[in-house]
């Protein structure tokens, strides 16, 4: 399968600032070299806990902040290279879906004007035309023509990420980086909404990044998953084998660690401690600290992402 | 003058003593007590409290109205020392209001009526001053974020001591071990060390351990844990869930946790109540209820829930939403998002029935799955 969006050693360290009588405090290594591939009409889950650093990749590939190193290639362009006409170009085959839709839609704008928005920052169509299309996207989400006069205030937090999703398939993008997308959502909810976007998705040949917390929902909509840790990738593979046969301790921690309900009981592998800081990561193998088999070489050297099989990718001396 | 009022004061002593004495014979026969009637006239205090404890938690018709509107409606459950009951629902059902309402923190303008009968005694019934006894002493509470529960400019050894001070009269360096006992039973590394540490300096998951240690320290009987794990990691939360199943195992104490995630809920509940609009629509046992739902809304909410172990195309989704106290619909409230409902669902509210062993559901097709099961 060819990539739509391939990522390479794509790095950013947030430094802090230097006080008068203060030294700088050492950077926070949020993204720290990472290699990602979204497949054309497909979807790649970024999974990990908090302060993995996913979120900040999400926002760099789209180029929301601005990264330190790599590259970022878009169906064959450099995005990192674009200048602010090329950006505004690609920004419209590139969208991003956030946590919070109402942290993300202006409480002061209806619906239709929150739809209209992208095609006048755009310059699509005549007025007409524009009410015709934000018509197209409220059914396209399943919303009902009415609801284009009301306030985001006045819908649920379905409706509200709905919404959010109407606008960011109004220049009708190529990719959707969809941030956390279901997690402020109720479960009944939640399966509506993920329902919804693997519809879009077919629908419209959608490729996506999917970035969530939540090991099952990443399971229902990833095709390719990355495990990402303090900062980088420590296993990808293809949804089924990621699940069936996880090879880093990490992944195998992750998913021990997620009760499912009504399923078997799995061994539990419990974690000592918790995420060590991202401005001090250990040395060698970040996940050593925390990690059931680690041995004295993963302190020492850094465990390169290798291919295990085809397609199968894990950073870890011992796999 | 000083001299006369203190001299009034000795002197006012033993008559205080007898009035003490009258009133607490006269509240320790209640006809509310439970207990003591059970016990009769002869039983000591330690077998009045041994059998208060035996009796655990009773809640019967527990509503909490604002206005017109009932946000926990007709709300029932028993909860066995020891047993750890999960109340389930999604937002806006009435699991967390049913939490408080349990412990009168119900916020104004809020009322609560029904019975929570506790070791004995209806706690809706109690002066505030007996409220406060029992909260901390008998029942404690965590909640989801343990920041906000926290004081920011105390240290956290100041906070627990301040808990063991207030209910269990301890001197300041009595309470000040037992505080990092409590410290070390969390398993927070280095525990003596860190009672002088703030609030801030502890990541999330050592907070809420923080807040378990504080919850702790009175060896309540009942621990009320609202959505203690929802703001943590999976990692973190697996290690949550382990400490409360290895301190409730320990220490014997019965927990209601209330929660929005089924996964938790398998994990860790021995019986499970799940909400839906304000009321109760099937109570069973844990394993039972994911087994075999007995009420559409569960068998929704499990459906509804991706899985690790299989894929599917599509979800089993539940359409529409949760209505809000104000807008409920006539029946059954479930009924318009149900897809087995028919016209006699929209007639009455349907009771909450036996549905088979040590389980309950309030559904018109009872019968129905009586006999498919």
């Amino acid at each position: 399968m060819t990539s739509i969006l391939s990522v390479r050693g794509l790095t950013k360290h947030f430094r802090g600032r230097a006080g008068l009588f203060r030294e700088p405090p050492p950077p926070v290594r949020a993204v720290d070299g990472i290699d990602l591939d979204v497949p054309e009409g497909g979807t790649l889950g970024l999974v990990g806990e908090s302060g993995c650093g996913k979120s900040t990749t999400g926002r760099l590939v789209l180029r929301l902040i601005e990264a330190d190193h790599g590259s970022i290639l878009f169906a064959g362009e450099d995005v990192r290279a674009a200048d602010a006409a090329r950006l505004r170009a690609l920004r419209r085959r590139m969208q991003i879906v956030f946590q919070d839709p109402f942290g993300s839609l202006d409480p002061r704008m209806t619906v239709r004007e929150i739809l209209e928005e992208p095609f006048l920052i755009h310059r699509i169509g005549d007025a007409a035309e524009r009410g015709r299309r934000v018509r197209r996207l409220l059914d396209a989400v399943g919303l009902a023509a009415h609801h284009a006069a009301r306030h985001p205030h006045q819908f649920s937090g379905g409706q509200r990420q709905r919404i959010g999703l109407a606008r960011a398939l109004a220049l009708d993008p190529a990719l959707i980086v969809a941030d956390e997308p279901v997690s402020a959502l109720d479960v009944s909810v939640q399966a509506q909404v993920l329902n919804l976007m693997k519809d879009l998705q077919r629908e419209r040949r959608l490729s996506m990044l999917f970035i969530s917390h939540n090991l099952a929902v990443v399971r229902h909509m990833a095709d390719e998953v990355a495990v990402m840790y303090l900062g980088v990738v420590v296993e990808q593979a293809p949804r089924e084998t990621l699940f069936a046969a996880p090879l880093h301790p990490y992944t195998r921690a992750l998913l021990s660690a997620v009760p499912d309900p009504g399923g078997e009981k799995r061994a539990r592998v419990v974690l000592r401690g918790e995420i060590p800081s991202p401005s001090a990561p250990p040395s060698g193998c970040r996940f050593r600290t925390r990690c059931p088999l680690a041995e004295p070489r993963c302190a020492e050297t850094v465990p390169a992402l290798r291919a295990v099989a085809p397609g199968h990718r894990v950073a870890c001396h011992l796999a | 003058m000083l001299r006369y009022t203190i001299g009034r004061l000795v002197s006012a002593i033993p008559v205080l003593l007898v009035v003490s004495l009258v009133a607490f014979a006269i509240i320790a026969l209640v006809p509310g007590d439970m207990a003591s009637e059970m016990a009769g006239p002869s039983a000591t205090a330690e077998e009045l409290q041994r059998l208060r404890v035996q009796l655990g938690l009773d809640v019967r018709g527990l509503t909490v109205r604002f206005g017109p509107w009932a946000v926990v409606e007709d709300v029932s459950f028993a909860v066995a020392p020891g047993e750890v009951l999960a109340i389930v629902g999604e937002s806006g059902c009435g699991k967390s209001m049913t939490a408080l309402a349990l412990t009168r923190l119900v916020p104004e303008p809020g009322r609560i009526s029904g019975a929570v009968l506790f070791e004995g005694r209806d706690l809706l019934t109690l002066g505030e001053r007996e409220m406060r006894q029992v909260r901390g002493d008998r029942i404690a509470m965590i909640f989801q974020e343990p920041m906000t529960s926290l004081n920011p400019v105390f240290t956290v050894g100041h906070q627990i001591a301040e808990a063991l001070t207030w209910h269990a009269a301890m001197s300041a360096a009595a309470a000040r071990a037992e505080a990092a006992r409590l410290l070390s039973l969390v398993e927070i590394p280095n525990a003596a060390e860190r009672l002088s540490a703030y609030p801030h300096e502890f990541s999330g998951g050592m907070r809420q351990r923080v807040m378990i240690a504080m919850a702790l320290a009175c060896r309540p009987a009942l621990l009320i844990a609202d959505e203690p794990t929802t703001a943590l990691d999976a990692t973190v939360q697996a290690q949550i869930i382990d400490l409360l199943r290895r301190l409730r195992a320990e220490l014997g104490m019965a927990v209601i946790l209330i929660t929005h995630d089924l996964g938790v809920v398998s994990d860790f509940a021995d019986r499970v109540a799940v909400m839906y609009a304000a009321r109760v629509v099937e109570t069973a046992p844990a394993e039972a209820l994911f087994a075999a739902p007995r009420h559409p809304y569960t068998e929704g909410l499990l459906a509804s829930l991706p899985r690790l172990d299989t894929t599917a195309e599509r979800l089993a989704s539940i359409p529409g939403q949760v209505p809000p106290p104000f807008a409920l619909p006539p029946g059954c409230r479930f009924a318009p998002r149900c897809a087995h409902a028919k016209a006699p669902c929209e007639a009455g509210l349907p009771p909450l029935l036996p549905a088979g062993d040590a389980r309950a559901a309030a559904c018109i097709r009872l019968t129905d799955y009586a006999v498919a099961s």
